[in-house]
């Protein structure tokens, strides 16, 4: 008896483990899929500042920091079996793994321009941050043109 | 043989019909193809002539305005039964239809101002006023009325169809060259001054340069 509950519970320990690992393709994708609406958030929250007449370059910097933040990691989010192939839905185009060195290249240069935006909101430099963020959306559009399917 | 004509649609009125025509494939299309930069501009064209319209209906050309046009029910029925007296401007039918129009439009452009695209970049000219989960709702919502403005259309091509057809009555040719066939009451559309036009016009492209660059 006690055998069997020590191997249930190594069983157990393995699996969890395992689990914790190598987490399924459904909340990799899904949460891949929330930093995406977070970073979108971001940007606009920097949009929303530099619409009106006094911008909060502390309310900029918060924002700037996240999506640099995740233009760090960004490129770590999409490990293979993370594409259409898994199942779930997910706008992830086959080209991130087929033409993955594009893909890398096109992160890089969100990251440049990110830490561009970062740096100039940590400065305090609104005329620079407004110079950043068209070349943050150009990095962001850039990649989306060759590896996110359309909406609908 | 041709009959003497009479201008039922004002110039006006009738730019602002065919503006509409062409603006609406526009913005779809602008969508489409994701230019939402353009898209945006575009929009902010359509709020200016909505906005137009909506002062037109009350100092225009009198088949222009609302008064002139907007019955009780009593009187849509009897003449949706054929039992209705001769028309010179929109029929009593036509100018609920208008409104219809109208209002979708004004709506669609109104939840166009708040919307923001998924990435945060491109967002309506009050975008800023809300979140970026509202702003996203909105942008829901402005595609459910992209739909419903889609199929109002479909009706109004059809009623403009069944006129032609079954009522061998032409409406497409009046709203391109503003004339139709003198009617036999002998009424006829009371234009409105040049100054008017200049007000509208005016007050509009005020409006739409105050929503679009400072709120």
């Amino acid at each position: 008896m006690k055998h069997i509950l020590l191997t249930a519970a190594a069983i157990a320990a393995i699996v969890t483990t395992a689990a914790a690992q190598a987490p399924n393709a459904a909340s990799l994708i899904h949460e891949r899929q929330t930093h995406y609406k977070q970073m979108g958030a971001a940007l606009k929250g920097i949009n929303d500042q530099l619409h009106g007449d006094s911008p909060s370059i502390d309310v900029i910097r918060q924002h700037s920091r996240t999506i640099s933040g995740f233009a760090v990691q960004l490129l770590r989010w999409f490990p293979r079996g993370t594409g259409p192939e898994s199942g779930v839905r997910t706008r992830a185009l086959p080209a991130i793994w087929t033409d993955n060195a594009t893909f890398q290249r096109d992160g890089a240069a969100l990251l440049v321009a990110a830490r561009a935006l970062d740096a100039a909101a940590r400065r305090g430099d609104l005329a620079a941050v407004r110079a950043a963020m068209p070349q943050v959306g150009h990095a962001c559009g850039n990649c989306h043109d060759s590896f996110r399917a359309p909406e609908h | 043989m041709s009959r003497e004509t009479v201008v039922v649609w004002d110039l006006p009125t009738r730019l602002f019909h065919w503006a509409i025509v062409l603006l609406v494939p526009a913005l779809w299309w602008t969508h489409q193809i994701d230019r939402l930069d353009l898209h945006i501009l575009l929009g902010e064209i359509m709020l200016g002539l909505v906005l137009f319209r909506l002062i037109w209906g009350v100092i225009g050309g009198s088949t222009a305005r609302f008064t002139s046009f907007l019955r009780g029910p009593g009187t849509v029925l009897r003449y949706l039964r054929g039992r209705g007296t001769a028309i010179f401007g929109h029929n009593p039918a036509g100018g609920w239809s208008v409104i219809v129009m109208l209002l979708l439009l004004a709506v669609q452009v109104g939840l166009g101002l708040f919307v923001s695209d998924e990435d945060g970049l491109n967002t309506g000219p009050l975008s800023h006023l809300v979140s970026y989960e509202s702003a996203r709702t909105l942008a829901d919502r402005h595609e459910t009325v992209f739909y419903i403005l889609l199929g109002f259309i479909a009706f109004h091509v059809g009623a403009i169809l069944y006129y032609q057809l079954v009522r061998r009555d032409r409406l497409v040719g009046p709203m391109l060259s503003g004339r139709r066939a003198a009617p036999e009451s002998g009424e006829a559309m009371i234009a409105a001054p040049l100054w008017r036009f200049v007000l509208a016009a005016a007050l509009a492209a005020i409006l739409t340069w105050i929503v679009s660059n400072y709120l």
